[in-house]
């Protein structure tokens, strides 16, 4: 697994300060992405022990209140492998910490995927569906497309369907 | 015989005439120790005369020449030096007329801009701004020659350091900022105009004399002013605003008599007669509410739109957010959501007043404190119109030595009692002198040593400057300013021909030593970025330390309140900048940026996360004490105000004033909001290109304050420094 960028204290994706992962790789290709050099599963730096290490340290930074980590792409469930180590260590050594992710499979598709769903489970917030060009619009909060939700993923999958955020 | 004519400076040509040489000869040597030799005075005349007669005409200049020499060449050669003397101090007078006229017409033509973009704040197109301005020109140009220190006058003029406000002051005995004593001025009455005011019964009056009061001030004052906590000042308004709701409405409701309704103790808390009339206390509060909102509109509106006799919207600040009581929570959440809903039909971010919402643990700081819906407020609000700035009640406290807002953007006062008691209301600062760092770091040319032995020298100049402004406005009498001394806003109640001494004595006013471009000095003298070494931020901060122990001494050594100040430096990170690039030619870093850093800052370029902007800056304050201010820049937090929470709680602890600067623009074209992008010459809409100022709304932080640069552009420095702002996030 790759990763395209690592951003401090983000603002722009998801409530609260946050830090945001994007990693390399993506099969969608939707028309407009804001970031199309990450499709390529090659793009960026490899993904290490040490730089998990620093990620869950930057979470439990002392004096500024990180809200979660944001996992963002390329398509973060194209590394479902990779990722599961981390958000494991999360959920055991990051208190109240919580964890977003954008993604372009659907909710519904990602749960009809054994090792999709097992990631989705470790997240509190899902952004889901890909970008729809002619759908676009900029005032909306998280996402880029009106076909697109953000998704509470705890209530969605205690209540066995879609429950918004509010 | 021919009749030489004299032609004179203006053009014109007179007849020549012997007896005027012979007068300026005499008036040469009425200065001198040997007095008049009339003798002389003829012969050299004569001589003069003898020379010329054979000429049609003669330049003024040609003849004086002659009388130099001829006086040179008699036995008075005393005379002679006065006579070139006085030939000199003529000369040097007409061309410092001439530049003045110059500088009279580019205001009638709008060719000055050096005038005209001085204050952002003030639109140097119309009238009654002009006259402000001319007699700006006049009043600063009579002082300069006349009333400051020569020393001082050289020093400011070839940028070593800045007298600040020179347009007002010394010409007229006016002092800088101010906390006005808005609580005595409503309790005790006060006279405005020809109209005795007596204490409000309601919050409509109570702010709709508050805008007269602050107009009055503001005309009187060359400074901003403050309301220091208005919403316990006020709080009383809005408690005599509901016993009056309450009581219509026991008439209406209830078919209450009078009497029997003025014997009721009616106040928000008396829960029996909440039980006992429930229609009556959800009607009374519900009007109260209203009300208090609508009062608050109108002062708003009121400050927006008044102009004081300074030619500007006043600059005014509300201080406010430590106030528990129901009354007071009205009063925050009505400056709060007015603010929120923005001046006129468009809803544009007004700039006036500045807000201040105090931040303080047990009142509004953790989700269980009771004002934390009110912190939730201010935060939405910030992301919306980049005001309030917020104060960390315990931080202002430990490095100030009690608690009070700052006077007008930035400048706080020190602790001091009066009969035992806190003072902070009706107390300002007496003016400031800003010393050009920079400037010495060039010429110190990397020796810390020598940098010191310069910072001394300099800082003699500045201290000559500051108390020349302590004693312009000793024995000034109170009727020169009626609203200050006589009627209360100065916190005193003096007659027409008592002195004010005693308000500026004891450390009851301040008196700012200002300093500018911490962090260029720090690269010109050690060539590396403060940011980077640890061992240069300490250099940093001694340099500050070293002038904070300089303005205790002389604090110590008069008795007057020297404090330091960090220079917002609005048109100054320009002009210091630009002389040194004339006199030291352009410096990479230092001279070449176009403008200098304001006072303890990191320069606006430096790409750092706001937490590590905070820390750098976090330690000046305590040195810097008689004025500080840190902000961030960030990108529109509108939809993330927990966000802005975060960066908000962790300047809690740190810092004692931060202002965060988030894109808050409007295109009335296309109506896209977010952030317009700053060329070199304006703004543009990045969705449509428009850069029509018509139909722009961009607003900026210009200082500790908020302008609107798409009305009224920045001079040219603070444009390049608006553009070179980057984000911390």
């Amino acid at each position: 697994m790759n990763i395209a960028d690592y951003k401090k204290y983000d603002v722009l994706n998801g409530k609260g300060l946050r830090n945001s992962l994007f990693t390399s790789g993506c099969r969608h290709h939707c028309k407009g992405c804001f970031n199309a050099a990450t499709w390529n599963f090659d793009y960026g730096t490899p993904y290490t022990p040490q730089f998990e290490d620093q990620v869950i340290s930057d979470l439990n930074v002392e004096g500024i209140k990180i809200s979660g980590l944001s996992l963002l792409g390329g398509e973060p469930f194209e590394h479902v492998d990779g990722l599961l180590g981390l958000v494991r260590r999360i959920q055991q050594e990051c208190v109240g910490k919580d964890i977003w992710i954008w993604s372009g499979y659907t909710f519904e598709e990602i749960l009809a995927d054994t090792s999709k769903s097992e990631l989705l489970a470790y997240c509190d917030v899902l952004i889901d569906g890909k970008f729809i060009l002619e759908q676009r619009n900029l005032k909306l909060q998280w996402r880029g497309s009106e076909n697109q939700r953000v998704i509470n993923v705890k209530q969605s999958l205690h209540q066995g369907k879609v429950v918004l955020q509010d | 015989m021919i009749v030489t004519l004299v032609i004179k400076r203006d053009g014109s040509e007179v007849p020549f005439n012997q007896q005027k040489i012979i007068d300026a000869i005499c008036a040469a040597m009425n200065c001198t120790d040997k007095k008049i030799d009339m003798d002389v005075a003829q012969k050299v005349a004569d001589k003069v005369t003898v020379k010329i007669s054979k000429l049609h005409k003669i330049d003024i200049e040609h003849i004086q020449d002659e009388v130099q020499s001829a006086l040179m060449n008699s036995k008075r050669k005393d005379a002679a030096e006065e006579y070139i003397g006085y030939r000199e101090i003529r000369t040097l007078k007409r061309r410092e007329r001439s530049s003045l006229d110059k500088k009279v017409q580019g205001l009638l033509d709008l060719t000055n801009e050096e005038v005209l973009k001085e204050n952002s704040n003030k639109d140097g197109a119309t009238i009654p701004t002009q006259r402000d301005l001319l007699a700006g020109i006049m009043a600063k140009d009579f002082a300069q020659t006349y009333m400051i220190p020569k020393r001082v006058v050289e020093a400011h003029n070839n940028g070593s350091l800045h007298f600040h406000d020179q347009d007002y002051s010394p010409y007229f005995p006016i002092y800088n900022c101010m906390l006005i004593d808005l609580k005595g001025m409503l309790e005790n009455g006060f006279k405005l105009g020809n109209a005795q005011i007596e204490t409000p019964k309601s919050i409509t009056t109570a702010t709709a004399i508050t805008a007269q009061i602050i107009a009055q001030v503001a005309s009187h004052i060359y400074g901003g002013n403050t309301i220091n906590e208005i919403d316990i000042i006020l709080a009383p308004y809005v408690a005599q605003s509901f016993i009056k709701h309450f009581k219509t409405g026991l008439q209406w409701l209830y078919s209450m008599n009078r009497t029997d309704i003025d014997a009721l103790d009616i106040f928000y808390e008396n829960q029996q007669l909440k039980e006992t009339y429930p229609n009556c206390f959800e009607y009374a509060k519900h009007l109260t509410e209203k009300e208090t909102f609508d009062a608050f509109q109108s002062l708003e509106y009121e400050i927006n739109t008044l102009v004081s006799a300074n030619g500007q919207t006043p600059f005014s600040t509300f201080g406010f957010g430590r106030g528990l009581s129901w009354e007071e929570r009205q009063i925050q959440i009505a400056i709060l959501k007015n603010r929120i809903r923005g001046l006129g039909k468009d809803g544009k971010t007004p700039v006036f007043p500045k807000l201040i919402f105090g931040m303080e643990e047990g009142v509004n700081l953790k989700p269980e404190d009771p004002n934390y819906d009110i912190k939730q407020l201010a935060l939405k609000c910030s992301t919306l119109r980049m005001y309030p700035d917020i104060i960390s009640v315990p931080k202002v406290k430990e490095i100030t030595g009690s608690f009070k807002f700052p006077m007008g953007c930035r400048s706080f006062l020190g602790a001091y009692e009066e009969d035992g008691q806190a003072l902070h209301d009706g107390r300002f600062n007496m003016g400031v002198v800003t010393a050009n760092l920079p400037r010495i770091a060039i010429r110190a040319k990397g020796s810390e040593k020598t940098f010191y032995r310069l910072l001394d020298e300099l800082l003699e100049t500045c201290k000559e400057g500051l108390m020349f402004r302590v004693n312009r406005l000793k024995g000034v009498k109170a009727k020169v300013a009626p609203i200050l001394y006589m009627e209360g806003a100065a916190g005193s109640r003096l007659q027409p021909e008592d002195s004010i001494d005693h308000l500026l004595e004891n450390g009851r006013a301040s008196i700012s030593l200002g300093y500018i471009g911490i962090h260029e000095t720090i690269l010109s003298l050690y060539g590396q970025h403060i940011f980077d070494d640890e061992k240069l931020r300490q250099k940093g901060l001694d340099i500050v330390k070293y002038l904070s122990a300089k303005a205790t001494a002389w604090k110590n050594e008069t008795g007057y309140g020297f404090s330091l100040y960090s220079t917002p430096a609005e048109s100054l990170c320009y002009r210091f900048c630009k002389l040194d690039e004339e006199q030291f030619g352009v410096i990479a870093g230092i001279t070449d940026k176009g403008y200098y850093t304001n006072s303890f800052h990191l320069d606006v370029n430096k790409k750092v996360t706001p937490f590590e902007k905070i820390e750098l800056e976090k330690d000046y304050p305590q040195h810097a004490n008689g004025g500080f201010i840190t902000y961030c820049e960030f990108d529109s937090l509108v939809k993330n105000p927990e966000a802005l929470e975060a960066v908000w709680d962790y300047a809690y602890e740190r810092l004692p004033y931060f202002g965060t600067n988030t894109p808050t623009d409007k295109c009335l074209e296309c109506g896209f909001e977010g952030e317009f992008e700053a060329t070199n010459t304006g703004f543009k809409c990045p969705n449509c290109d428009n850069s029509n100022p018509k139909t722009s709304s961009v607003i900026r932080r210009c200082c500790g304050y908020l302008s609107e640069p798409s009305q009224r552009p920045f001079n040219a420095g603070k444009q390049k420094e608006v553009l070179s702002r980057v984000k911390h996030m």
